[in-house]
């Protein structure tokens, strides 16, 4: 009885050196903007890999769009599409082009195919010129685009973003904002700042592996905002 | 002189990634030479001494008893099996890669790289490590290169590849690849 | 990054290191002369036992060492067989697998400090030679440092190219991965000078 539209976990469980990283996490995500926060070591970004079918559960399934994310993988790269915090370890090849028609040719398409369609893309986006460009020659913001129009160029109905705006000065990170706002797909963001989501549909808060609080933005992120504050009033861990 | 040394010690821990993912290349094989393309790129990036230096870092953290080698071995054992000729064969075969890289002038270094690691990295290597093999298993010359004969086709491949990765890091980054 | 020592203490751990590599040497020797089957076998049991004597973690370890060779010796001995010198096979198996096994004893009770000790005492001779012996050191320290760094990159990589494909990682990674690698080079030297730069030789 899957939903046609949605992001399914179910009994989403992961455990690493006896810790539980993920506990028994099950959700059907239907929303267009869904953010995730938590504190750092929380499991965000392993659930985001977990989402994306790069790391295999302890137990459970995910399903994106009715694609099982684990043994569809050729259906799963078609429908979903990852950005990861660091372009530098994303990107892959030498020239524009070439980043961008690399998920083509995976996905099937004949080179030429792919290169035709990599410019298409570029042109859509008004950086036709970037084509021939090389990719460590872009500033830091213009990685992280490339990144963007890489899954982009491979139409999925699901984007996931990790910290997407880590190191970004303010006016990349809001002109990044703006193109993510505008974005079609459905949309997963993993952040640790909760001004980013606050037009999102729904937050999840995740602590230690499980679901503290699931809700409307306007519900759960002050509430988050507030844990957090109290955290840092209090003395640290580590002394 | 910082650079130099840097350089020398990432190429070592280099060698030691590229050879801790088996997965990395298309083909298998013994386990020992998935770690040869990380030879052949310290000569071809870095020139034959330079290159030879990072091998022979990477060997002594072997031998002090550092789990490098290709599927998490190491320790001093590595250096008295049956596989150890290609051991004593990787410093050489660095040198020669990164000398025939850096004096072959006449052709792009995408070119002269791959036959350095031609060279080098599949003939030098290979005469090492069947050299160790009769030593230490007691074969003879046409016995120990027999059995190693399966290895080379994809070593080949790989020496090749060694050229192209070599000739795109040069592109992105001219002033660091020393051969030129 | 873990080094392979025994983390478990044995008796052998507190011999001086380069004690037990020359005794280790020594004891190394006395397997090359061997042409019988039955001498070689009481010195691989005489190995083990000394393995035996030092706890069953060791003895454990030792096993779980020696284990990627078995394939090779079982090749080895087959093809002995195939020719008609089992004999001769079995004195060449027994031989590898005893000097192996004695080698590994040493990284198995050696700290890697210790170990370093002794390169140290070692290159010393060389230092009026104009060896840098701190420079080698700090390579030393570096590498360390830097392969769990390069390893999290590569795995970063291979998962960017897992997003997008369903293949096996291709071979095209390895430039990026060796771009990281040269930047973190010139980053870390630029760190060094700023922190006094190598040391020069005396």
């Amino acid at each position: 009885m899957s939903h046609p539209e949605a992001i399914e976990l179910s009994g989403l469980t992961l455990s690493r050196d006896a810790r539980r990283v993920i506990d028994a996490l099950s959700l059907t995500l239907t929303e267009k903007r869904i953010g995730i926060v938590g504190r750092n070591g929380s499991g965000k970004s392993t659930l985001l890999r977990l989402i994306a079918g790069l790391q295999a559960p302890d137990s459970g399934q995910v399903r994106v769009h009715g694609v099982d994310v684990m043994r569809e993988r050729k259906a799963t790269i078609g429908a979903l599409g990852i950005l990861f915090q660091n372009p530098d370890h994303q990107i892959i090849f030498p020239t524009v082009e070439e980043e961008i028609a690399f998920g083509l040719t995976q996905l099937g398409s004949p080179r030429p195919e792919a290169r035709t369609r990599a410019r298409a893309v570029l042109e859509a986006h008004g950086r036709a010129e970037w084509a021939m460009r090389a990719t460590q020659t872009l500033s830091q913001g213009q990685r992280h685009y490339l990144c963007l129009m890489a899954v982009l160029a491979m139409e999925p109905a699901v984007i996931l973003l990790d910290e997407p705006f880590t190191g970004l000065d303010i006016p990349t990170t809001m002109q990044l904002n703006r193109t993510l706002d505008a974005l079609a797909q459905q949309v997963v963001l993993v952040t640790h700042d909760p001004e980013l989501l606050v037009h999102f549909d729904r937050v999840l808060w995740l602590d230690e592996g499980r679901l503290r609080a699931d809700g409307a933005a306007g519900d759960v992120l002050p509430r988050f905002t507030e844990a957090m504050h109290q955290m840092g009033e209090a003395d640290p861990c580590w002394q | 002189m910082e650079r130099s040394l840097t350089m020398v010690a990432l190429f070592a821990a280099l060698i030691a990634v590229l050879g801790l993912f088996p997965s990395f290349m298309l083909f298998t094989g013994v386990p020992i030479s998935a770690q040869s393309f990380g030879v052949m790129l310290c000569g071809a990036v870095l020139g034959a001494r330079k290159g030879a230096l990072a091998v022979l870092l990477f060997l002594l953290l072997v031998a002090l008893g550092l789990p490098l080698l290709a599927g998490g071995r190491g320790g001093l054992g590595a250096f008295v099996g049956p596989t150890s000729g290609f051991l004593y064969g990787f410093p050489v075969a660095a040198f020669v890669t990164g000398w025939i890289a850096q004096n072959w002038r006449g052709v792009s270094l995408t070119i002269s790289a791959a036959a350095g690691a031609l060279i080098g990295g599949v003939g030098v290597l290979y005469a090492f490590g069947a050299a160790g093999m009769m030593l230490v298993i007691g074969l003879s010359l046409p016995e120990a290169v027999a059995a190693l004969a399966a290895f080379i086709p994809g070593d080949i491949i790989k020496a090749v590849i060694a050229g192209v990765v070599t000739g795109a890091i040069y592109r992105a980054r001219p002033g660091f690849v020393l051969t030129r | 990054m873990l080094a392979m020592t025994l983390e478990q203490p044995t008796w052998l751990h507190h011999w001086p290191a380069g004690l037990k590599m020359a005794v280790m040497a020594a004891a190394m020797v006395a397997f090359l002369p061997v042409t019988e089957p039955v001498v070689i076998g009481a010195l691989v049991a005489a190995t083990a036992a000394l393995y035996a004597s030092l706890g069953t973690p060791a003895l454990r370890r030792g096993l779980r060492l020696l284990r990627p060779l078995l394939l090779v010796l079982a090749v080895i001995m087959a093809w002995h067989l195939i020719i008609g010198a089992p004999r001769q096979g079995a004195v060449i198996c027994l031989r590898i697998l005893g000097l192996v096994a004695l080698a590994n004893l040493v990284t198995l009770t050696t700290r890697l400090d210790d170990m370093t000790a002794v390169l140290e005492r070692l290159l010393s001779p060389f230092r009026r030679l104009g060896l840098n012996t701190a420079a080698v050191s700090l390579a030393l320290a570096l590498v360390i440092r830097c392969v769990p760094v390069l390893t999290q990159k590569g795995n970063a990589l291979m998962e960017a190219w897992r997003a997008r494909s369903p293949r096996r990682t291709g071979f095209q990674i390895a430039v990026p991965l060796v771009l990281v690698a040269l930047d973190d080079a010139d980053h870390l030297a630029e760190a060094l000078r700023a922190r006094g730069g190598v040391a020069r030789p005396d």
